[in-house]
């Protein structure tokens, strides 16, 4: 009999309109690296937070080194030693790292015998002695706001140490952090096991798992699919359990048929608010059945491409042609009437109303026009059915359906209905912008079908992404952007990955 | 020149120990724009209770201030619990749930003080003729010449609010509860993530709040205008926010501002005598510190930080 340190037994949750957690039991060992691998809403986070005691099961128990427990607050489950570092950071930014370490548990020393104080200099050295310990060099007296994001969630792990947690839980750490700062956490994370913590990591990364977990458990839609031994699980088997699917990593890409010109940029320079030029002199053409793809490190001015062409940016000079008109001056809704559509960067910012419901979301592409309102009139019988059609269509889950409020959607279903009411145009050229950043494996297999049969339709494409893999498996032609230029512009079948990432670094004979 | 500083000094105390109320309930995320209707409504409760004390103890009773300064404390902490309960427990707009506060208070306190006085001395009244309480200087440092004018004819309430604003400060900077206070203000998650109490936090910087208010206002009403009524206290409650503003949310900076304001409040007036200008001209020299604000405000108003989670309600669900 192995030695259980927690223990959930037959747990279910329900929220309004959803199951999040149905009947789910783990057991989890001492010492361990336990895994809990889903897609976004698949109710791991759910599952955690109970354990944090940040909700309450409606039905099933939690059993903490062998005692039923019944949490009430995350106070409760602090006290039984459960650390959490959340998805988004919870850290007051104007206070130092060490005041947001001792937050809520300031020992307090008392002046000249009377007097309650907090003495920080006592607590910086503390601190200091505490992040030398685990090796999570940081600064105790520096502000939050003025460190890197890695170090931030540094400084949630060390609240968690300073609180004595033994259990700890961590939400989608990786999300925020660069290749080499997930190389970095990994270890910090086998380092807290050597040193006898039980981790439990929230990801639906399966590389991640494969690196660090010893078992992993797999959530589908609120139940438990399965619980693996990760070293003899294969990446496949995950992935298709995950999904609830057969899952094809390489997504089939027929033969390329190209037809007119669609999109012509021409010598176009984009200048941002500072007045520098943020594009320079860029000159491309995308055809009918043509995914063209600009690859580039982030913020090398391949947003404002995007953002040029789609009309959220003025073009400081150059033309851009859609299908022989000239569209420079052209408002955004001129462009989109023309034949645009565009998946934005910031979904929550520019791609949907975040407190508007699902079905008015799905409609903000039509509404003005006939059929969804007349005479002005909105007529709500066609939002409803064309938001189910849609829903249907893309595979949108949210809790109440069309009603649902687009802000307590996950990410990933957000994007489902951006790119769903995008796509439904069927316009001449498509915009993508970065259109699967953060999503799961089954979204992203989904939306790469989608992009691919758009391109089969005719359509031509413009994606933009900073993920070098998608941008080898999906286009025909790749331009590389480096410091507002393309450096390099071809047929994707004549340049390798390894090419590419020459280019993106500013290499310009590869 | 002295009566400029001595003026000043007694017109700056009551500002600023309303401006730290103020900063009070905004650094733990409460927007407060119902200072004046705690000050006024603290001072209301202060002013009948040295009515009622006035008439026991005789007309020159020294005790009447502390005690009615104690109530008019009370008076406004209780008061303040209507705004902490709109805002807080209710998650009201808090801009809304202040000017309300505000308009409430002058009704309240007109109401109630016509009515005490006809319970009391039979008259219709709306207004308390209040004391004054006895001046003092301390010897020595008072006779630096202009400067000592700070020192000349204090009163008592000075070295009151003095003490106070040293202990505010203290339990904002250093302790357990301050810093906890200061960053329900910036991100509640935060605390609550580290298993502090956001709505009990904000409770009490609002009551203490409505506490600080009072005293302000009883000073204002004892000793500096003699009387309470409804009018007195029009305008300092936002005088005492525009000087938050502007000294950017901090204790130390908003003293030197409340000061600034006390100095041209009382520098006008002195003005306007010292031109032989007659006395309906006074009221202009008045607006000298609001002037003074709106001025300033322009040029500073850009570097400001205000708490970044002030005039948000709590949600605990929300990520």
């Amino acid at each position: 009999m192995d030695e259980y340190v927690v223990e959930m037994r037959h747990i279910t949750k329900r929220f309004p309109g959803i199951v999040a957690n149905d009947d789910v039991s783990i057991s989890i060992r001492k010492g361990e690296v336990y895994a809990l691998l889903g897609e976004n809403g698949a109710g791991k986070s759910t599952l955690m937070s109970m354990l944090f005691g940040m909700y309450e099961p409606d039905k099933g128990e939690i059993i903490v080194n062998g005692k039923p427990v019944v949490f009430h607050s995350s106070n409760d489950a602090a006290a039984c030693n459960i650390g959490m570092v959340h998805q988004h950071f919870k850290l007051v930014d104007n206070y130092t790292i060490a005041e947001n370490i001792v937050l809520g548990m300031e020992p307090v020393k008392k002046k000249f015998g009377f007097l309650p104080w907090v003495d920080m200099r006592e607590v910086n050295k503390e601190i200091q002695e505490l992040s030398q310990k685990y090796h999570l060099e940081v600064n105790p007296t520096d502000k939050i706001e003025d460190v890197p994001v890695s170090v931030r969630q540094r400084v949630e792990i060390l609240k968690m140490l300073y609180r004595k947690a033994e259990i700890m839980i961590f939400d989608e750490p990786t999300a925020v952090l660069t290749p080499q700062e997930i190389e970095y956490l990994l270890e910090i994370i086998d380092g807290l096991r050597k040193d006898g913590k039980t981790v439990i990591l929230i990801t639906h990364k399966i590389e991640e798992i494969k690196k660090i977990a010893d078992r992993c458990a797999i959530l589908l839609r609120g139940k438990l699919v399965d619980i693996l031994d990760v070293k003899t699980a294969s990446v496949q088997e995950m992935a298709n359990m995950m999904v609830g699917r057969e899952v094809d990593f390489n997504p089939y890409k027929s033969p390329a048929n190209f037809g007119k010109t669609i999109l012509e940029v021409d010598h176009l320079t984009v200048k941002n608010e500072n007045n520098f030029e943020v594009v320079k002199d860029v000159s491309f053409s995308i055809r009918e059945g043509e995914i063209f793809a600009i690859a580039g490190v982030s913020g090398n001015g391949q947003t404002e491409i995007a953002d040029a062409v789609a009309g959220m940016m003025k073009a400081a000079s150059g033309t851009i042609t859609l299908d022989g008109k000239d569209v420079t001056g052209a408002s955004i809704r001129e462009r989109a009437e023309a034949g645009i559509s565009y998946i934005p960067e910031d979904r929550q910012g520019t791609g949907v109303v975040m407190d508007f419901t699902l079905q008015d979301n799905l409609a903000l592409r039509e509404y003005h026009k006939e059929p969804f309102s007349k005479k002005g009139i909105l007529s709500f019988d066609k939002f409803r059915s064309y938001a189910d059609e849609l829903i249907e269509k893309y595979d949108i889950r949210s809790g109440q359906g069309r009603e649902t409020i687009v802000r307590s959607m996950s990410g990933g279903n957000q994007q489902k209905a951006i790119v769903g009411r995008e796509i439904e145009e069927h316009t001449p050229l498509i915009i993508f912008v970065q259109p699967t950043r953060g999503l799961d494996i089954g979204a992203i297999e989904m939306i790469h079908k989608q992009i691919l049969k758009e391109r089969d339709r005719g359509a031509a494409i413009l994606l933009i992404s900073l993920e070098l893999d998608e941008i080898m498996d999906l286009a025909d032609t790749i331009g590389v952007i480096y410091n507002g230029q393309l450096l390099q512009t071809a047929p994707a079948d004549t340049m390798t990955s390894h090419d590419v990432g020459r280019y993106m670094m500013g290499v310009k004979d590869a | 020149m002295t009566k400029v500083f001595t003026d000043g000094l007694s017109f700056a105390m009551p500002l600023l120990i309303m401006a730290i109320g103020a900063i009070y309930s905004e650094k733990s995320g409460v927007t407060n724009l119902a200072i004046e209707g705690f000050q006024g409504f603290g001072a209301f409760i202060g002013s009948l209770i040295a009515i009622i004390l006035m008439g026991t103890m005789g007309q020159s009773s020294q005790a009447v201030l502390y005690i009615a300064m104690a109530f008019a404390a009370v008076g406004g902490g209780i008061y303040a619990c209507l705004h902490a309960l709109l805002c807080i427990r209710f998650k009201a707009n808090q801009v809304i749930s202040g000017v309300v506060v505000n308009i409430l208070a002058v009704a309240l306190t007109s109401f109630c003080t016509s009515l005490a006085n006809t319970k009391i001395n039979g008259t219709m009244s709306n207004k308390f003729i209040l004391g004054v309480s006895t001046r003092f200087t301390i010897p020595v440092i008072s006779r630096i010449p202009w400067v000592g004018g700070l020192f000349k004819n204090m009163y008592p309430f000075e070295i009151i609010i003095i003490v106070l604003v040293i202990f505010f400060w203290y339990l904002m900077y250093k302790t357990k509860f301050g810093m906890r206070l200061r960053a329900c203000g910036e991100n509640p998650q935060a605390v609550d993530a580290a298993g502090g109490d956001v709505e009990k936090t904000r409770w009490a910087a609002v009551i203490i709040s409505g506490a600080l208010s009072g005293i302000g206002g009883i000073c204002f009403a004892y000793s500096l205008l003699a009387n309470f009524s409804p009018s007195i206290y029009m305008g300092y409650g936002y005088l005492a926010i525009a000087a938050m503003i502007f000294g950017n949310w901090g204790i130390g900076t908003t003293a030197i501002v409340c000061m600034i304001f006390g100095l041209a409040k009382s520098g006008g007036y002195q003005l306007c005598i010292f031109m032989g200008l007659p006395s309906s001209y006074s009221d202009l020299f008045l607006m000298l510190p609001y002037v003074l604000t709106m001025i300033l405000l322009i040029f500073f108003s850009k570097k400001n930080h205000p708490p970044k989670a002030a005039g948000e309600a709590w949600d605990k669900g929300k990520r």
